[in-house]
């Protein structure tokens, strides 16, 4: 039906321009009343029927699009945000992670100080305790073979006085031995 | 155990008996049979020889008489026979020491066994006895045994304490003070 009326409106129209040409001069410009009036109503009505259909789902079209861009940019916005709240939980996460590492050496470092300085104490410890040890096991054996020599020249100085002794008991020294010995017992009381 | 107490039983029987014996023929058998018993325990050997039971009797008193016929009594001499006959070769010190001690206590006095490497005389005897009386408080019966293992000096034994006066000994102790 809108087919029709625009038909017919282009048709009026084209007989309108040739009455005007006929008429020439200024009615050649303005169109001819009933043309204006057949362009008016078909306008009106392509407007209402704009107005009434095309419009509001154009609206509607349009209100979606920006309801969606809109949430798109909220969307953006938060995944912003997210990303912004991210970094810079990354970021105390690596200052913490750089701290704590920090500390980690620094616990490190102070233990092997401190396992070093007692390792030095005790190998000092241990070197004195051996160079102790050493001197007394060399003082020790020292006095034990000066012991083992003044022993062995001992009995070598008796043996070789019992055998002097012993090789010149006559018989007159038996007897005097034997009168010394009843002379002690006789001053025992 | 029991051999050693059966044993001790017979050292004593044995010394009883010729303590009865000595006692009618004198004390001098006492001495005699002491000095002849410890001298032939000296030599091993020789107790090896009259311990052995395969070897006759006779000839076992053959070498008794041989050995002390002439520096004993015959009342020694037999006393000796008789114990070597007896099986008691072995024992023949255990049985003089005995007997030396039954004597002695019989007296009222203790036996000194004397070790010297040569013989007293009785003068030395004499102040010995004197000597030990004294320095034991005992009356004391010396009894002398010449052995030459003794260098120089005298050895006493009464009861068990010992008296070491020897030579030996000193130079042992001169070791140990050194040592």
């Amino acid at each position: 039906m809108l087919m029709n009326l625009s038909l017919n409106v282009i048709l009026a129209t084209e007989a309108t321009t040739t009455s005007t040409e006929e008429s020439g001069g200024i009615a050649l410009l303005l169109p001819a009343p009933e043309e204006l009036i057949a362009g008016l109503i078909a306008f009106v009505i392509i407007f209402m029927v704009v107005w009434k259909f095309a419009l509001p789902a154009l609206n509607q079209t349009l209100e979606a699009r920006q309801n969606e861009i809109k949430a798109r940019l909220e969307s953006a916005e938060k995944s912003k945000e997210e990303a912004a709240t991210l970094l810079s939980d990354y970021q105390a996460q690596v200052a913490g992670a750089k701290d704590e590492a920090a500390q980690i050496v620094a616990d490190a470092r102070d233990s092997g100080e401190a396992v070093k300085a007692d390792i030095e104490s005790r190998a000092e410890a241990e070197a004195d305790t051996i160079k102790e040890r050493g001197h007394e096991e060399v003082v020790a054996e020292r006095d034990r073979v000066a012991a083992d020599l003044r022993r062995q020249v001992a009995d070598l100085s008796i043996d070789v006085a019992e055998r002097v002794v012993v090789s010149n008991l006559d018989t007159e020294a038996q007897r005097a031995l034997v009168d010394q010995y009843i002379d002690e017992l006789g001053g025992v009381q | 155990m029991e051999n050693e107490t059966a044993q001790a039983s017979y050292v004593d029987g044995y010394a009883s008996g010729l303590l009865g014996i000595a006692t009618v023929e004198g004390e001098g058998i006492v001495d005699e049979i002491y000095s002849a018993a410890l001298a032939i325990n000296g030599h091993a050997e020789l107790i090896d020889t009259l311990a052995d039971s395969r070897v006759p009797t006779e000839r076992k008193q053959g070498i008794i008489d041989e050995l002390l016929a002439a520096r004993a009594s015959k009342v020694t001499v037999a006393a000796i026979t008789f114990l070597i006959a007896a099986g008691q070769a072995r024992h023949l010190d255990e049985i003089a020491k005995r007997l030396a001690y039954l004597a002695a206590e019989a007296e009222g006095e203790v036996v000194a066994e004397v070790r010297a490497p040569l013989e007293l005389d009785a003068d030395q005897i004499d102040r010995l006895t004197a000597a030990l009386s004294k320095a034991t408080g005992l009356r004391v019966q010396v009894k002398v045994i010449v052995d030459p293992s003794v260098i120089g000096g005298v050895v006493t034994k009464v009861g068990d304490t010992v008296l070491d006066g020897s030579v030996q000994n000193r130079f042992t102790e001169l070791r140990e003070q050194w040592g």
